[in-house]
């Protein structure tokens, strides 16, 4: 292997699910098998770290200051669902059940692995609801302790005499899962039978 | 259940063994160290997927090797012929229950009752409540799921909020958080170990008063720290506490402090009763556990008996085979053969981790 290579296959490493045999794969693939397709790879990757960046209201997505959703008239943006990830946006998205709007957290609390409040998207959703748009918060955590943990933080710590009704869905997720490992047929039911937190 | 066929793979010392078992009682001899007790502690991973003698799945995986395999063909109560495969890695385990794939562990707990009399066993009157905890959590979760599910909700939470602790930028507000959820798994706990304990306790009463003449009533004590079952108690008491548990960088009240003591005549065993005495009360201990698995199974389970045989005295021995159930499964070891009056063993010599059936039944040595 060459010292380029190498260098490669290390940054290949660190992307999530890529241990050492499947980065050295890829970057077998990209340099070597199929070497023609690598000037089209390196310019899409330099367009999405020009282009893509968080939706400046929601978090999600965006290639302009809001995201698709956020800009889509449509939507309704008194009810405003919290999920842990893009991901789990998605799956939302794609059970067609859901015409409100989004706030993607980019995590949940877990002080074993030292992430806290500050380190998730919890300041943009405290100034959406302080500017008195939303009456209803959705929480889809995962159906864990620290997704437990982060609801109920939410919950007591979002801005105070601000009529917001807060449900949680649960309901016929996976113990121990998130949204993103559910069904659509579940994540609708789910969303269908959420109950009220307080 | 009775376990027909017991097939190891790279499982400690054991490179690959196929043991067929006929009969209701097995017996394991040789010198110690050559894997004896390997195969008992496979048999028994087969109830709750945890080894009776260590929390540390790389050391089950043999030397050198990447996974361990454990196969077992078994008669079964209420399944008929079922075959069950454990597949251990350094860092997880996988379980297939007649071809299926098992993935909840929840969904395994509660099926396959096994209960381990070990040499070891005197440490649960003597030592530490660590000890002691771990055997209450171990046989609670292998016959409830409902257990294991608050079990592991409630380290989950503790481990949150002994994180935030220890980091010392502990919040209110994060702390709360993990607090409701500990306090509500705790009370949980703390409700069924009391009911647990207590119907152990009954059972315990029971086998001892078996292995016993003299009819001292034994029983066992709950010494929950914190005694009331209540998540709002708990939980004012967790926020009252915060201050004290900063300054300790840990959580100092809940149920991962509770202990529990025997007692004979009322009186706790751990420093007034008779080696004697301890010893027939930690064997009333597995026989209440057996008791205990098959009223919440309807499964009657294996007895794997490590080494204990040949520690007891011909009398107390005499009445400890009799307290056991005459129709469960007993695997058994020792480095010599017991005696003729214990019935007749289908017997495996073992050495060095190779395991061979001896074809006659042999007089027992003197
Ligand atoms: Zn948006």
């Amino acid at each position: 292997m060459t010292p380029a290579f190498e260098k490669l296959q290390k940054h290949l490493k660190q992307l999530p699910g890529l241990g050492y045999r499947s980065s050295e794969r890829i970057a077998l693939h990209l340099l070597v098998e199929k070497p023609g397709q690598l000037p089209a790879l390196v310019a899409a990757l330099e367009e999405a770290a020009r282009a893509v960046r968080r939706c400046a209201r929601c978090g999600n997505l965006a290639e302009a200051e809001h995201c698709a959703i956020c800009a889509d008239e449509r939507r309704d943006r008194s009810v405003v669902c919290v999920v842990e990830h893009v991901p789990d946006l998605v799956a939302i998205e794609r059970s067609g059940a859901y015409r409100g709007s989004y706030h993607v957290l980019h995590g949940k609390l877990s002080p074993i692995h030292g992430v806290g409040p500050d380190d998730l998207n919890v300041a943009a959703l405290r100034a959406r609801i302080e500017s008195g748009e939303v009456a209803e918060l959705i929480l889809a955590l995962s159906n864990d302790v620290e997704g437990e943990a982060t609801c109920h933080y939410l919950t007591e710590h979002l801005p105070a005499g601000r009529d917001v009704r807060i449900t949680r869905i649960g309901f016929g997720l996976p113990s121990g899962g998130g949204v993103l490992y559910a069904d659509s047929v579940t994540l609708k039911s789910a969303l269908d039978g959420r109950r009220t937190y307080h | 259940m009775r376990l027909r066929k017991l097939t190891l793979r790279h499982f400690r010392n054991v490179g690959f063994a196929a043991l067929e078992f006929s009969g209701r009682q097995q017996f394991l001899v040789g010198a110690n160290g050559q894997g004896k007790t390997n195969l008992l502690e496979a048999a028994g991973f087969l109830t709750a997927l945890r080894s009776f003698r260590t929390t540390e799945n790389k050391l089950l995986v043999g030397h050198t090797q990447h996974t361990a395999a454990i196969a077992c063909e078994l008669e079964h109560e209420r399944l008929g012929e079922t075959r069950v495969t454990i597949k251990l890695r350094h860092d997880g385990k996988e379980l297939w229950c007649d071809q299926a794939r098992v993935t909840r562990l929840a969904d395994h707990l509660g099926k396959f009752p096994t209960v381990v009399f070990s040499s070891q066993d005197l440490q649960l009157v003597r030592g530490s409540p660590a000890g002691r905890r771990r055997w209450l959590d171990l046989t609670l979760a292998a016959m409830d799921p409902g257990y294991f599910g608050a079990l592991q909700k409630f380290s989950r939470a503790l481990a949150g909020r002994n994180a935030l602790l220890k980091a010392g930028r502990a919040v209110d507000g994060e702390l709360g958080a993990f607090e409701q959820i500990l306090a509500a798994a705790a009370a949980e706990l703390i409700g069924l170990r009391a009911s647990g304990l207590q119907a152990l306790g009954a059972q315990l009463k029971a086998s001892y008063a078996k292995l016993c003449d003299d009819a001292e009533p034994a029983g066992l004590g709950y010494e929950p720290n914190f005694d009331e079952p209540s998540a709002e108690a708990l939980l004012a008491r967790l926020e009252a506490g915060r201050e004290r548990d900063r300054q300790m960088r840990t959580t100092l009240v809940g149920p991962h402090r509770d202990d529990f003591h025997f007692s004979v005549r009322h009186t706790a065993a751990r420093d007034f009763a008779s080696e004697g005495q301890q010893r027939s009360l930690v064997l009333a201990l597995r026989l209440a556990q057996a008791a205990w698995f098959q009223e919440k199974s309807g499964v009657r389970p294996v007895m794997l008996a490590d080494d204990v045989l040949g520690e007891l005295d011909p009398a107390r021995r005499r009445r400890f085979w009799a307290a056991i159930d005459p129709a469960s499964q007993v695997l058994a070891t020792g480095t010599a053969l017991p005696d003729g009056e214990l019935g007749a063993w289908q017997i495996f010599e073992v050495a060095d981790g190779a395991f061979v059936e001896k074809p006659a039944r042999v007089e027992a040595i003197p």
